[in-house]
């Protein structure tokens, strides 16, 4: 009936643990504003009020509804998470699969310039980027962050490339005449899916903080909201200093809670897939 | 006289599925001033019967049962501490099976045998030093080596500096786990010379090898046991078990091998068909009966006792003709 | 040539190649991004016209001249790069007519002095607690540890400052509010004053430690248990070397990824500690950007960002000569990747 991968995967109480996590958060996002269906945007009620019967969260400074706003938050990092995790995920599988495969001097130019945006900051160069840029959409926050990334996982494809395609099962493909790019996709590939999977977990998760990063120094989503973005608007109202905990501490929890339970997912994923030679 | 004395040695793995008995009740004797070889196919509890001879035992490895006399101690009731102190390196040694990463990779060879040396002898650092160049230079070994870092060392050399840095403290026993598997055959010739010389010069006198390799059997054993699934099938002289093997495991073992002496060559190349049992349950009666070609009514029910035979031992209910 | 002269080489030609592609960036994006930057800035100080037009003349004036816009582009360039050499970052617009390199050089060492012991600190602590939870494998200890270590490496320093700020500042009023010192306070050489930034010190200090500890905990932990499964850790047991040596092997084992994950790290951590200086409104240069940001001070981002990047990689260095040094490997055979 399920697949024994799943049953396998089902049985790891990390993995359990977090995928309950992370769901839980994304389901009330995704369904949140039905379930719940105030205006994020509206001033529904006086500034500043703590958590009551009528705000479960409060309001904030323009007496917006901050669980709506929370909701709206959730749906809106999870967007951009995902969005940027993908755009990473394809630049650093494609050059991690070209630089591996072909060697040489397209390896080192590769490698090079993956080297040169590993060691030069994201957050600085987005901030660079994005300094520029009067308008800013989420796709366009999203793009931002998978642009600057993706190299350590160009690095550790390129890994598993090499040590791919000095395998067996390579020869014999080429043996039987079988072009490069159907030896990528028919051998290779496959072999790396569970890696890859484990690589995109783990980028939408840094993709996540990035975001919340930006919005902090004031240059994240124009328009709409975001994790990142409550918290911006709480630093900036001073609600630290005064003491409406309610504004900043729930966006933050969220925050960490997606983050960590996704590390905590590719933890678990990582020991399924790569059992320890000794000890274990 | 012996030099260490197993008895009814039991040593599981405890797994999730349950114990894997990987010795399962072996007697085991060597005598002094003897190499013996340990044989058998993989898996067939040969490293795990030597790391519980000198009582390496971590879990999930268990000594369930046995009682193990080295040089007159009683090493199966010592623990930990006083094993590393007064038994491992000084009364014997184990080589173990990749010694190719066995060195500290990060210490030159010298700083490493002057710390491990140390430890059990009060000696200062440049004792040590001519310790080591001393013993280097007795077994051919470039005095060079003992300034460098492991990675700067072949394979074979490194698996020669780690059987000379083994005697170093002159163990009454060296135990060596497959001394050339993942060598090539011109270094597995200077590892067995090596081994040769250490008897020859006396640095040691009394050595056990494991091996799956029966040519090594042929060239440096003067005893050889033979194990399967845990237990020790037969035992006896090298010339006995080579040339005149009782136990049909043993004589398949023997004749799997190609080799150009006439009279193996005319015996054929057999090999045993089946595969070695699954040591959490391994067969009733004698383990091997499921893949033997002499197997009887009384194999499949009971246990062969491990008997004399004339100079050798055999657990066997049906061998071969002598 | 000595393999480790050939490796330092190699790093310092690559730290060269990766500042001039900074430099490239740095100078190409303000005049590739449609609608004239210039333009903007030059309305805003029209809008928030408390200058006199003379002034926003100058102001003018001053920026053509300095991005040059309208010469050709390899020309701008060159200039560009001619005024960086001898340490001309521009001037800036906020602040006019004050040099952009004055102005950083103010708030550059409070940042310095908040990221250099912290990420220090945090290596160090943060891999000490890895290798015990390593150690203590499948005790209590470790169970504790691990779950701890995974939140704290996702949780934002920012956002760590705000809960201490809230909690030890705002409720229980233990330290500061924020900035570096007591304003009341002239900042001189003396007692009072040093302690008195020591105490500003504290939260933005444990902010960051305590943020970035988890990420070396979980690595170090990692290969604490990997190394104490190596090959030369079971042969050093079985020739009856004391445990406690065969641990201080595995943590020097251990230890040299974190240092290159050390290099690797840095550019995050200097972003995280630059965000978290606003919390507490500590002046250093995320302070600065932050502000330059909001009044679109081009020269002063521009500037600051050349400065950061320049420490950033000069860092980078120094953490490639002390794994240069530790790793014997580098030391006499160096092949390259």
């Amino acid at each position: 009936m399920m697949p024994p991968i799943v049953k396998d995967l089902l049985k790891i109480k990390k993995l359990d643990v977090s995928v309950v996590i992370f769901s839980g958060i994304m389901l009330t996002g995704v369904f949140g504003s039905t379930v719940y269906p105030v205006d994020p945007v509206a001033m529904v009620g006086p500034p500043e009020q703590p958590p009551s019967n009528l705000f479960p969260l409060g309001t904030d400074s323009w007496g917006r509804d901050l669980l709506a706003l929370l909701l709206s938050g959730i749906k809106s990092s999870l967007y951009i998470g995902l969005t940027a995790a993908l755009i990473a995920a394809a630049i650093g599988i494609v050059i991690g699969v070209i630089s591996g495969f072909k060697g040489g001097l397209t390896d080192s130019s590769l490698m090079l310039l993956t080297d040169i945006v590993l060691v030069l900051p994201s957050i600085l160069l987005m901030i660079l980027i994005a300094a520029y840029l009067r308008e800013r959409n989420p796709l366009l926050v999203a793009l931002m962050i998978g642009v600057t990334s993706w190299p350590w996982v160009a690095r550790a494809v390129r890994s598993q490339m090499l040590s791919l395609r000095t395998r067996e099962f390579v020869y014999m493909s080429r043996m039987a005449g079988l072009s490069d790019t159907r030896i990528i996709f028919l051998d290779l590939v496959p072999n790396m899916a569970s890696y890859t999977f484990m690589a995109f977990v783990l980028l939408m998760s840094g993709a996540m903080i990035a975001e919340a990063g930006l919005s902090m120094i004031g240059l994240g989503v124009t328009r709409g909201t975001s994790l990142g973005m409550i918290l911006y608007w709480a630093q900036l109202l001073e609600s630290v200093r005064r003491g409406l905990w309610w504004w900043f501490i729930p966006p933050g929890v969220c925050l960490v809670a997606l983050a960590a339970s996704l590390l905590l997912l590719s933890t678990a994923l990582d020991e399924y897939f790569s059992p320890r030679l000794k000890g274990g | 006289m012996a030099i260490l004395e197993a008895e009814h040695i039991k040593a599981y793995y405890s797994t999730r599925r349950g114990y894997v008995k990987a010795v399962d009740g072996v007697d085991l004797v060597q005598e002094k001033d003897v190499i013996t070889g340990l044989a058998g196919e993989s898996g067939c509890g040969k490293t795990t019967m030597v790391n519980t001879l000198m009582m390496n035992v971590r879990p999930p490895l268990h000594l369930v049962d046995g009682t193990i006399v080295l040089d007159g101690n009683v090493i199966s009731e010592m623990d930990r501490s006083t094993l590393k102190k007064k038994v491992w390196g000084v009364l014997v040694s184990l080589v173990p099976q990749s010694a190719l990463n066995a060195l500290m990779p990060t210490k030159r060879i010298i700083d490493y045998i002057t710390d491990a040396v140390s430890y059990h002898m009060a000696v200062s650092n440049s004792e040590v030093a001519s310790m080591a160049r001393r013993r280097f230079e007795e077994l051919n070994l470039p005095v060079e080596a003992l300034s460098m870092y492991p990675h700067e060392l072949s394979g074979g050399m490194k698996q020669r500096a780690v059987i000379a840095i083994s005697t170093l403290l002159n163990p009454r026993l060296l135990i060596v786990d497959e001394p050339t598997s993942a060598l090539d055959v011109s270094t597995q010739k200077q590892v067995l010379k090596m081994l040769v010389d250490l008897r020859k010069a006396e640095i040691i006198k009394s050595m056990m090898f494991v091996t799956h390799d029966i040519a090594i059997l042929r060239q440096i054993a003067n005893q050889i046991t033979i194990m399967y699934a845990g237990k020790v099938v037969e035992s006896g002289s090298a010339t006995d078990i080579l040339y005149d093997p009782r136990h049909p495991y043993s004589h398949g073992l023997m004749n799997a091998v190609v080799t150009p002496e006439p009279e193996v060559r005319k015996r054929g190349l057999i090999s045993i068909p089946g595969e070695p049992p699954d040591l959490i349950d391994p067969p009733k009666g004698c383990r091997f009966h499921p893949r033997c070609s002499r197997a009887t009514e009384i194999c499949r029910s009971m246990e062969p006792p491990l008997v004399r035979e004339g100079n050798r031992f055999l657990a066997c209910h049906n061998p071969l003709p002598a | 040539m000595n393999p480790l002269v050939r490796f330092l080489a190699r790093r310092i030609g690559f730290l060269a190649i990766t500042f001039i592609v900074f430099l490239i960036i740095i100078f190409a994006l303000p005049r590739a991004i449609p609608g004239n930057p210039l333009a903007t800035i030059l309305a805003r100080i029209f809008q928030q016209s408390q200058s006199s037009p003379e002034l926003v003349k100058a102001v003018e004036k001053k920026l053509m001249e300095e991005f040059g816009l309208g010469k050709p582009l390899h020309v701008q360039f060159l200039e560009f790069v001619s005024r960086l050499v001898v340490g001309d970052l521009g001037t800036s617009i906020a602040f006019y007519p004050r040099k952009v390199a004055e102005i950083v050089f103010v708030y550059l060492p409070w940042s310095l002095g908040l990221l250099i012991p912290a990420t220090l600190v945090s290596w160090v602590v943060g891999n000490l607690l890895g290798a015990l939870a390593a150690y203590r494998r499948k005790t209590a200890a470790d169970n504790v540890l691990l779950p701890v270590f995974l939140t704290l490496s996702q949780t934002p320093y920012y956002w760590l400052a705000m809960l201490l700020l809230y909690g030890l500042a705002v409720t229980l009023r233990i330290f500061p509010i924020g900035g570096a010192y007591t304003p009341a306070i002239a900042p001189a050489l003396t007692m009072h004053f040093i302690i008195d930034v020591l105490y500003h010190y504290i939260l933005p200090f444990l902010s960051i430690v305590l943020g970035a500890m988890g990420n070396w905990a979980i690595g170090m932990r990692a290969m604490v248990i990997y190394e104490l499964g190596a090959d030369y850790v079971s042969y050093s047991d079985s020739l009856g070397l004391p445990d406690s040596k065969i641990l201080r092997y595995v943590f020097r084992n251990s230890m040299l990824p974190q240092i290159t994950g050390l290099a690797i790290n840095l550019g995050t951590m200097l972003g995280g500690s630059l965000i978290t200086e606003l919390v507490f409104s500590y002046p250093g240069t995320g302070y600065l950007i932050f502000r330059a940001l909001t009044t679109l001070d081009y020269p002063l981002i521009q500037g600051a960002f050349i400065l950061l990047i320049s420490t950033l990689l000069v860092a980078n260095f120094i953490v490639d000569l002390v794994y240069a040094y530790l790793d014997p490997r580098i030391r006499t055979s160096y092949v390259g990747e």
